[in-house]
């Protein structure tokens, strides 16, 4: 257990980092600090193991101030992993694995062996990748071993800071699931720090939010924090992307499509053109005798032709992205319609036959509803705590 | 054209390859000197550089001193020294010295301080100490740039150590010193092609010590980004 109690931090140009921290981090937990830059989650991490002093109150490991420890010996009890990842250059990859155990005395060939049980453990192959220099390794690969070199002592607390931020987003994912994988069998005391709300829901057991000027905002489960965020603090800072996450939640079956602006081909001009005035549509969705899409008519354009000539003649836009509201979210029937020129999607059924067109005023109007059943599913009781 | 006819002539002669004055005794007074002058100004510049450069502190000092230092001339301050102290062992020392010390002086705290701030922050936080972030992480880091360092002093008091013979001591620059004196060109020119001989052996020798110290690990990334 990690205790923050009362704890600030004030650098000598006045500027408050953290303020009044008062925090639990419970054993064997993934605790996430997240929060927007300069909001002290970094430095809150880095008083666990010393690296920055608090200006007052204190932090407990196990109900033992850190201020009393020995720092050196502190740290060689607490793993580190940072965004570079910090490998020394000048060290093969078993030998960066193997620095705490080296600091702590170990026999080389001791701690050599332990290097290889450990890259064992994070996915590299001892035999092809031991005897490797950082440089020579993938940015996912040498974060990996950052992560063994801090479980090298078999330490209980894991510090990471922004340890996934410097990989592509889909090594970042690999990453991220591994470390659930990997916290599934050792059950370590995580802290980690991200300004990255969607890594702080995946991956966290608990995350903490942090607003500008170290304090905090509100700690929760995952579940929680898109549930019942504390103030609009929390809100804004959650809600963005919980609002278009939580769209792929909801099918876009609830969507009310528009069919009075779809004609058949076989419609003359002077018809689709009444059509389009009735409906307050510039575009109409043309399709075949199958009931398929064919493309798009701008009524604008039909009104140079000849009022008897059909459909089937004009010039038409291309159908766009099509959704099939059965099998697709909400998400992808928003996304759909953003992408199409007309600003409006193509509704269709298994078979590709049309069943109608959104429009933002539709997909408004579904978002809401959906939300609204969903929330008053998630939360009978009703308010936050 | 003339020059090298000069040298050449004066260099096969069979005279000048034996005897207290011959090139080989010669060779050996100049590195001599020159050896020990690195060795005390190593002794003097590294520890300094690698002092500040952990600290972080006085960095700037230690810039802008040794610029103003380089500008002092050798040959001035050898002078200076003789008017103080006479002549002796110091007369040369002192101003060889002072030459070696900017090169070896900046490039190891150079080396030192441009170590990646993030290395010595997972240094520090996997539980080394001040010491050891040193010791183990600064020093095999910044050992290319200080043997930079070491291979341009050499160079600076290799090439600069003719001057000893200004005042009566040994060394290659007896043979400019004396050559101009009697007016015989040649042997200027073949003692001054000896000195550029022996320069550029020194560079080679630099250059294969750099593959004994640098870390494997460092070479291979160089060699990699290049």
């Amino acid at each position: 257990m990690i205790t923050f109690d009362g704890v600030t931090k004030r650098y000598p140009d006045g500027t408050v980092a953290v303020d009044s921290l008062n925090l639990d981090i419970p054993d064997g937990k993934i605790m996430v600090l997240v929060g927007p830059s300069g909001c002290g989650k970094t430095t809150t991490l880095r008083m666990i193991n010393r690296l920055v002093e608090p200006s007052a109150g204190r932090v407990l490991l196990d109900g033992r101030d850190v201020a009393d420890a020995n720092p050196s010996r502190l740290r060689r009890g607490i793993g580190y992993v940072i965004q570079q990842t910090g490998l020394f250059p000048h060290r093969t990859v078993e030998d960066n694995i193997a620095t705490v155990p080296m600091l702590t005395g170990r026999k080389k060939a001791d701690a050599r062996a332990r290097a290889r049980e450990l890259m064992e453990l994070v996915g590299l192959d001892p035999p092809t990748m031991a005897r490797r220099y950082p440089h020579q390794l993938s940015g996912g690969q040498q974060q990996r071993v950052g992560v063994a070199r801090a479980l090298a002592a078999d330490p209980p607390v894991l510090l990471m800071d922004e340890p996934f931020s410097a990989v592509d987003p889909i090594v970042r994912a690999a990453l991220q699931d591994e470390l659930i994988g990997l916290q599934a069998r050792l059950h370590k005391t995580v802290v980690l720090v991200t300004h990255d709300v969607e890594e702080a829901i995946k991956v966290g057991d608990l995350v903490a939010v942090f607003r500008p000027g170290g304090r905090l905002a509100q700690v929760d489960s995952p579940e929680r924090l898109l549930g019942a965020p504390a103030d609009d603090y929390v809100r804004d800072f959650v809600g963005f992307d919980r609002g278009i996450r939580r769209l792929s939640f909801f099918r876009a079956v609830s969507l009310d499509l528009a069919t009075d602006s779809v004609l058949p081909a076989a419609t003359t001009l002077a018809d689709a053109i009444t059509v389009g005035k009735r409906a307050g549509e510039p575009w109409l969705l043309v399709v075949g005798g199958d009931r398929k899409p064919l493309g798009w008519a701008a009524v604008a354009d039909l009104e140079s032709g000849p009022p008897d000539a059909t459909l089937a003649g004009a010039d038409l836009a291309p159908v766009g992205h099509t959704f099939r509201p059965e099998a697709d979210s909400l998400r992808a029937a928003l996304d759909a319609t953003l992408l199409s020129r007309t600003e409006r999607a193509v509704g269709v059924d298994d078979g590709g036959q049309v069943l109608g067109t959104t429009s933002y005023e539709r997909l408004r109007d579904a978002i809401r509803a959906a939300e609204e059943a969903a929330d008053r599913a998630a939360d009978p009781v009703g308010g936050g705590r | 054209m003339s020059f090298l006819t000069f040298a050449w002539d004066w260099l096969k002669s069979p005279q000048q390859w034996q005897g207290p004055d011959g090139i080989p005794s010669r060779v050996l007074q100049h590195l001599a000197y020159s050896g020990l002058s690195l060795l005390i100004a190593t002794l003097i510049a590294v520890p300094l550089g690698l002092l500040i450069g952990h600290y972080g502190r006085g960095g700037f000092a230690v810039v802008n001193v040794t610029n103003i230092w380089r500008a002092i001339p050798t040959l001035g301050l050898l002078i200076l020294v003789v008017v103080l102290l006479g002549l002796g062992v110091l007369a040369w020392l002192i101003p060889l010295v002072a030459l070696a010390i900017p090169p070896i002086l900046v490039n190891t705290y150079e080396g030192v301080a441009g170590v990646d701030p993030e290395l010595k922050d997972a240094a520090r936080g996997m539980g080394m100490t001040s010491w050891q972030v040193l010791w183990k992480v600064e020093v095999p880091v910044a050992v290319p740039l200080i043997m930079l360092g070491l291979r341009t002093g050499a160079i600076f008091v290799v090439a600069t150590a003719t001057i000893a013979a200004e005042i009566g001591v040994g060394g290659l620059g007896r043979y400019i010193i004396d050559g101009l004196a009697s007016n015989n060109y040649g042997e200027v020119a073949g003692g001054a092609a000896v000195i550029v001989v022996l320069a550029l052996l020194i560079q080679l020798v630099f250059t294969g010590l750099r593959r004994l110290v640098v870390p494997t690990g460092l070479r291979l990334q160089a060699r990699s980004s290049r």
